[in-house]
């Protein structure tokens, strides 16, 4: 696909109807505003427009917050009287294993407001990778979300490649893109056995953890890492795969597959698990739109945004991906995108592993061009972390070290719909819907 | 439903490891996990220009692995890191810092209640810890169970770069674990800094927050490495007796 066709540069005036916001982020003297048109699957671009600097407040907070000091993600709205009470959670906890915490305001059994704390473990990557060269900022950015790693080297690299107009072995490209298919499947397992544990289901998420576990093998078999460290540098792969090795790959998902389709098959028939999840942590879809839910989240909510097929990068262009929505809009539907994101996910692998050109095809630099006509210089790329849209902007000076980066992670943007959504349930379902967003503080924080 | 459960347990048989009763397997510590260390002809200056976080030292001529972040970049400069060049060190990376009292060893030999904090990581350290707990190493046939108040941990297993906005949590959760208590500090970040030293939430290592008595470098540490710093914190393994 040209890229003309998938990006738009546009002076906007309002959000309409439909338009979603992915980011908004200073390069040189300007600001500049992404956006995700749902309707016509485009990515529009614009200097920001004055009257819409006021509705972007809490997003614009969370990317420029400097590290050191947490962050109340604070939806708005005050709640106080008799009986309402305010539940610290974190940053210290088991129940969410990394440093973040919530405040819950609860009256009785309902939480009647959530405030997200992030920045607990802001390491400033963004600020970091300044004056590096990209191969060394690669570093930080590999290790901003240790499990979204592939995702985040697959995005930046594609954007310092595209500026330095270097031309990739379409071999290197598609290896990423396996990598990144394998990163989404062990994170989805992940999450499913995270919510079998919040359901004290503990054989079943035994089970799917030690599927996980399985994956993580194949990852550091295949690709010399079990969090797919590494594997990606400037202009290309330190590892290629072989055809046995791809062979081997693609049988290996094909088990995964299959034994995950069981798994889910007794969890459907377990009606404590369902009841758990039917139903809770509605977001609707409006709200998803509106507050930027992206990922498994706002397909969920029925959103139709994945950027494999919205804005592809080059394997995805020519590899049929089929878009998992679910319009359920609760904590179960989430769950199922994911789980029908396993099974995809499976198959666009093999379609990776069967179809890796040979070494001479090079990548036509026309196919993912993302350089904008605005007036500062930059590229940027859009990549499908396995929790949403991961937006990266990468401008290099005249040395080709980094001047400019920005990073918008997937989680940073779902915190408000996962507190929009909690809004009104029992207490503790707290920790499925949580889970149900598969959001982590690593990647928010970066 | 249970019966189902059985059968699908018992069609995939025992997952579980058999460390630390004998060495761990190929999988267990793949090949990411191994430290580098210098072939014959290995170049050290050349190996101190690659490295980005300066665990090469090449005054010393020796690796430090606690700032080492497994990056494989002095792979140029001659330096290894495959079966040959690892295999006497597969898995035996852990190493105590402090020694830790005997009494406290003792007491803690059978039964050990683990607390994780983390401090600033990038999540891949918090996942292996949390694997410990899955089919594959099932942490609780040693004695060893995870806990989720300071207030009942012997063990307090710290991940992440530490940043600003965690140091006083840090040295609170310290404070409220019972005597007598250990800090193991797992991963590069949380030993030295690792990727993140000279960031800006960045303050110290965790050994100048709080005393720590066992390091298991990596980046992350595959469980196993973590069972083995928690099982030579508590004397159950030393370097004569490791596997």
């Amino acid at each position: 696909m040209a890229y003309s066709n998938r990006v738009e540069v546009r002076r906007v005036e309002m959000l309409e109807d439909g338009v979603q916001l992915a980011s908004v982020f200073k390069i040189g003297d300007h600001t500049y505003v992404m956006l995700s048109d749902t309707k016509a699957n485009k990515t529009v671009l614009s200097e920001l427009p004055p009257t819409l600097g006021e509705e972007f407040g809490p997003l614009l907070k969370g990317v420029d917050a400097p590290a050191g000091a947490h962050l109340d993600m604070d939806p708005g709205g005050r709640v106080e009287g008799y009986g309402v009470f305010e539940f610290p959670y974190g940053p210290v906890s088991f129940g969410v294993p990394e440093a973040g915490g919530f405040k819950l305001v609860t009256y009785g059994e309902r939480v009647i407001k959530v405030v997200p704390q992030v920045n607990f473990k802001k390491r400033g990557v963004e600020q970091a990778s300044i004056g590096r060269s990209p191969q060394d900022a690669l570093i930080l950015v590999e290790r901003s979300a240790g499990n979204f790693s592939a995702s985040y080297s697959t995005c930046f690299l594609t954007a310092v490649e595209e500026s330095l107009g270097l031309e990739v072995p379409s071999k290197a490209r598609w290896t990423r893109a396996a990598a990144v298919e394998l990163e989404r499947i062990y994170n989805h397992l992940h999450v499913f056995g995270r919510l079998a544990e919040a359901a004290s289901q503990n054989v079943a998420a035994a089970q799917a953890n030690a599927l996980k576990e399985d994956v993580l093998r194949l990852n550091s078999k295949h690709f010399g890492h079990r969090y797919l460290f590494g594997l990606s540098v400037v202009g290309g792969v330190r590892r290629e795969l072989s055809k046995a090795e791809c062979k081997e790959l693609s049988n290996a998902s094909r088990v995964i597959a299959r034994e995950f389709s069981e798994l889910v098959s007794y969890f459907l028939s377990s009606r404590i698990f369902l009841d758990r999840l039917q139903g809770t942590a509605k977001l609707a879809a409006a709200d998803a739109l509106r507050l930027g839910a992206v990922g498994p989240a706002a397909r969920g909510s029925g959103i139709q945004w994945d950027d494999r097929l919205t804005y592809p990068i080059e394997p995805y262009e020519d590899i049929y991906v089929n878009m998992e929505t679910d319009s359920g809009e609760d904590a179960m539907a989430r769950t199922m995108v994911r789980v029908n994101e396993v099974e995809s996910s499976t198959v666009v692998l093999r379609e990776i592993l069967d179809r890796i050109p040979g070494d001479g095809a090079r990548a036509g630099a026309e196919g993912h061009r993302s350089r904008v006509d605005l007036p500062d210089d930059f590229s940027f790329c859009r990549v499908e972390s396995p929790s949403g849209d991961l937006v990266q902007v990468v401008r290099l000076d005249n040395e080709g070290r980094v001047s400019g980066l920005h990073i918008r992670p997937p989680s940073l943007v779902n915190w408000l719909p996962l507190a929009k959504s909690l809004q009104g349930n029992v207490f503790t379902d707290f920790q499925f819907a949580f889970e149900s967003f598969g959001l982590s503080f690593a990647d928010s924080d970066r | 439903m249970p019966k189902v459960w059985v059968a699908r347990g018992l069609k995939k048989g025992v997952l579980t490891s058999r460390f630390p009763a004998d060495r761990p397997t190929s999988a267990e510590i793949p090949e990411s996990a191994l430290p580098p260390s210098p072939t014959p002809g290995a170049d050290w200056r050349a190996g101190r220009k690659e490295c980005p976080t300066g665990a090469i030292r090449a005054e010393e001529e020796r690796v430090d692995l606690g700032m080492c972040i497994y990056c494989r970049r002095c792979s140029s400069a001659g330096f290894s890191f495959g079966e040959g060049a690892g295999q006497e060190s597969r898995a035996l990376q852990a190493g105590a810092v402090a020694d830790v009292a005997r009494a406290t060893r003792r007491a803690f030999r059978r039964s050990l209640h683990v607390m994780m904090i983390d401090v600033g990581s990038c999540n891949a350290c918090n996942l292996e810890v949390l694997n410990l707990s899955n089919p594959y190493y099932d942490l609780t046939r040693l004695g060893i169970t995870f806990t989720n108040s300071p207030k009942h941990a012997d063990a307090l297993i710290v991940v992440g770069a530490l940043n600003r906005a965690m140091v006083d949590v840090l040295k609170r959760t310290y404070e409220s674990m019972p005597e007598p208590k250990m800090v193991i500090s797992v991963g590069a970040c949380a030993i030295s800094g690792g990727a993140f030293t000279g960031t800006e939430g960045f303050v110290s290592p965790v050994g100048e927050a709080v005393p720590v008595d066992v390091v298991v470098p990596g980046c992350p540490p595959t469980p196993i490495q973590v069972l083995e710093g928690l099982l030579l914190a508590t004397g159950r393994m030393t370097k004569a007796t490791r596997p």
